[in-house]
């Protein structure tokens, strides 16, 4: 049985349509992402699993509960490292999760041996004492993390788990969704990064404008809607021409115009030998493509504003 | 239905565990708020009771700082229960996000605003203590325990905390910035302070401010402390105790809308 199943899920703030009738479920085991730009419904689609926000129209279950009719159970089941973070910064590191594991009703003993086991696995035992404002932000992250996970969660919700971190420390955070997927914990993961989702996720929905665009795995996404490779030409007038007029006949190549910029898409070997022999056209002009070409394909726009 | 999900007004027992993440605040920083507590009540003995009281004879037997003993014990806890529920609550609910964190849990709106209001009154029954303590150490010069009915004080005001916490509550939950807290001080604390008979007995003042200070809870609960404290308690005290817990029931309603209206969006 899947883990979340949506369908035709809406929610509308008066005359705004945050989420537009959208379908789609989580697997057992599965990492499922949502992937889109600000406000294409992400959060507000989470905010409704998670029972603060109810839907508009559409069913929307949670280990086959109605999140509508029984939300205390559904919250029971879930995980959820919220995008602004809301550790409480009155208590400890520790009391921060022997707080939360009293609101599940976890008898204190369990509560204090979940809390040590996660802070350890998070690299935050040392720190137990310490009050949360005196952590790093990739710190309190997961701590969120270790907190969402105090109640064994049938599934975690991550929302933008990196948005504001630096590298080092977003390596970090992927590092440990990657160890909680080994141990088979179902997650979904919602970002703008699509590196992220292209690194992390099994299965993604890419957002826009409150609608599912497209489904499927990383992979698949890209060979589908980008192809092997990206030519991206920054190039104008007859020069630009140019490079279009040798291109245009060969067939399954996919042009479009972005700010300023010529994206050609659906680039394999033969178009590759072609391309080489053109003048005006740089060799770093032509990669590898990514989910934020098929996001571009799709949407004539790019993903981070 | 089982047992555990038995509720009123939608609050269960899951209450407790909101109030119990208070307790642990609490018991990190009281230290900290340890001074104000102490220092204010005892200035508010040597300059209203023994500077003030000086100039002023009643028409009973009493001394004005024994007449000040009851009104001091309701106000100066009302202020724990406030502070708690107005500016507490206000950074709780808008700005570190933690009733968000907590109704992400099992533990419901509803569930919320009890743990909230029970913490508030918890703490005004702790600074009712307080106040006790304090009025004990002037007791045995301005014999100020005339009555061991005055020992029930603390359990009247864990009730009478609900209702103050309550009122503040809703008032937080519906303010849209924090600039319009102030404004509570206005409408509710100041009218409270003064004309709530912690001074002055109410019954020479113009009869229109006297109606309407019969509307507010402190008037009431003031009432009955002065029958414990004077050890007279009468049957017109049930009716002061009946008229907090309407005040106190009507707002953990209408806090728990407002609450609603707050956090699910």
């Amino acid at each position: 049985m899947s883990i979340i199943q949506a369908r035709g899920l809406t929610k509308r703030f008066g005359a705004l349509t945050a989420v537009d009738g959208i379908d789609f479920e989580v697997a057992e085991g599965e990492l499922f992402g949502m992937l889109g730009p600000n406000g294409a419904g992400k959060s507000s689609t989470i905010r409704m699993i998670g029972c603060l926000s109810p839907p508009t129209a559409g069913e929307l279950l949670v280990d086959g509960l109605d999140v509508r009719r029984r939300p205390r159970e559904v919250k029971a089941r879930l995980g959820v490292v919220p995008q602004d973070d809301n550790l409480d910064p009155d208590l400890t590191v520790l009391g921060n999760l022997v707080a939360y594991a009293r609101y599940f009703d976890i008898p204190e003993r369990e509560a204090n041996a979940r809390a040590r086991e996660y802070l350890e696995l998070f690299q935050l035992w040392e720190r137990r004492g310490e009050i949360v404002d005196s952590l790093s932000g990739g710190m309190r992250r997961r701590l969120a993390v270790a907190r969402a996970l105090i109640n064994n969660p049938r599934i975690l919700i991550l929302d933008e788990p990196t948005t504001g971190l630096d590298p080092q420390a977003r390596h970090l955070v992927w590092q440990k969704i990657r160890v909680l997927k080994q141990r088979g914990v179902s997650m979904l993961l919602t970002t703008h990064y699509m590196d992220e989702a292209a690194n992390l996720c099994d299965r993604l929905v890419i957002m826009h404008l409150g609608r599912i665009l497209v489904e499927g795995t990383p992979a698949d996404l890209i060979a589908e809607h980008a192809g092997r490779q990206v030519l991206e030409l920054r190039l104008s007038g007859p020069e630009r021409d140019d490079v279009l007029r040798r291109l245009q006949p060969v067939e399954g190549l996919r042009f479009e115009d972005v700010e300023g910029a010529t994206y050609v898409f659906g680039i394999d070997g033969g178009a590759v030998s072609l391309i080489s022999e053109i003048p005006h056209v740089g060799a770093t002009a032509l990669r590898p493509a990514t989910l934020e070409d098929v996001f571009l394909r799709l949407t004539g726009r790019g993903l981070q504003e | 239905m089982t047992p555990s999900d038995v509720t009123l007004a939608g609050i269960s027992y899951r209450s407790y565990h909101v109030w119990q993440r208070n307790r642990d605040v609490f018991k990190r920083l009281w230290r900290a708020e340890l001074v104000p507590p102490v220092i204010e009540p005892v200035f508010f003995i040597l300059a209203m009771g023994l500077g003030l009281g000086a100039y002023v004879e009643l028409e009973g037997k009493q001394d004005y700082i024994q007449f000040l003993v009851p009104g001091m014990l309701a106000i100066f806890p009302m202020f724990a229960a406030i502070g708690e529920c107005l500016w507490g609550a206000f950074f709780r609910m808008n700005r570190q996000g933690t009733y968000h964190a907590i109704i992400s849990t099992p533990v419901s709106v509803e569930d919320l605003t009890g743990g909230e209001i029970l913490w508030g009154a918890t703490r005004m029954a702790m600074s009712t203590v307080f106040i006790l303590a304090i009025v004990a150490i002037f007791s045995p010069v301005y014999d100020l325990y005339r009555s061991p009915l005055i020992l029930l004080v603390p359990f009247v005001a864990l009730g009478a905390g609900i209702t103050f916490s309550a009122v503040t509550l809703w008032y937080t939950a519906m303010a849209p910035s924090i600039n319009s807290l102030n404004y509570f001080f206005t409408l509710f604390i100041t009218p409270t302070f003064w004309f709530g008979g912690a001074f002055f007995p109410p019954d020479k003042l113009p009869e229109g401010i006297r109606v309407a200070a019969w509307f507010i809870p402190t008037t009431h609960l003031v009432n009955v402390y002065r029958g414990l404290v004077e050890g007279e308690p009468r049957w017109s005290h049930l009716g002061d105790l009946a008229w907090l817990a309407v005040v106190g029931a009507v707002f953990t309603y209408v806090t728990v809308a407002a609450m609603r209206r707050r956090l699910i969006t």
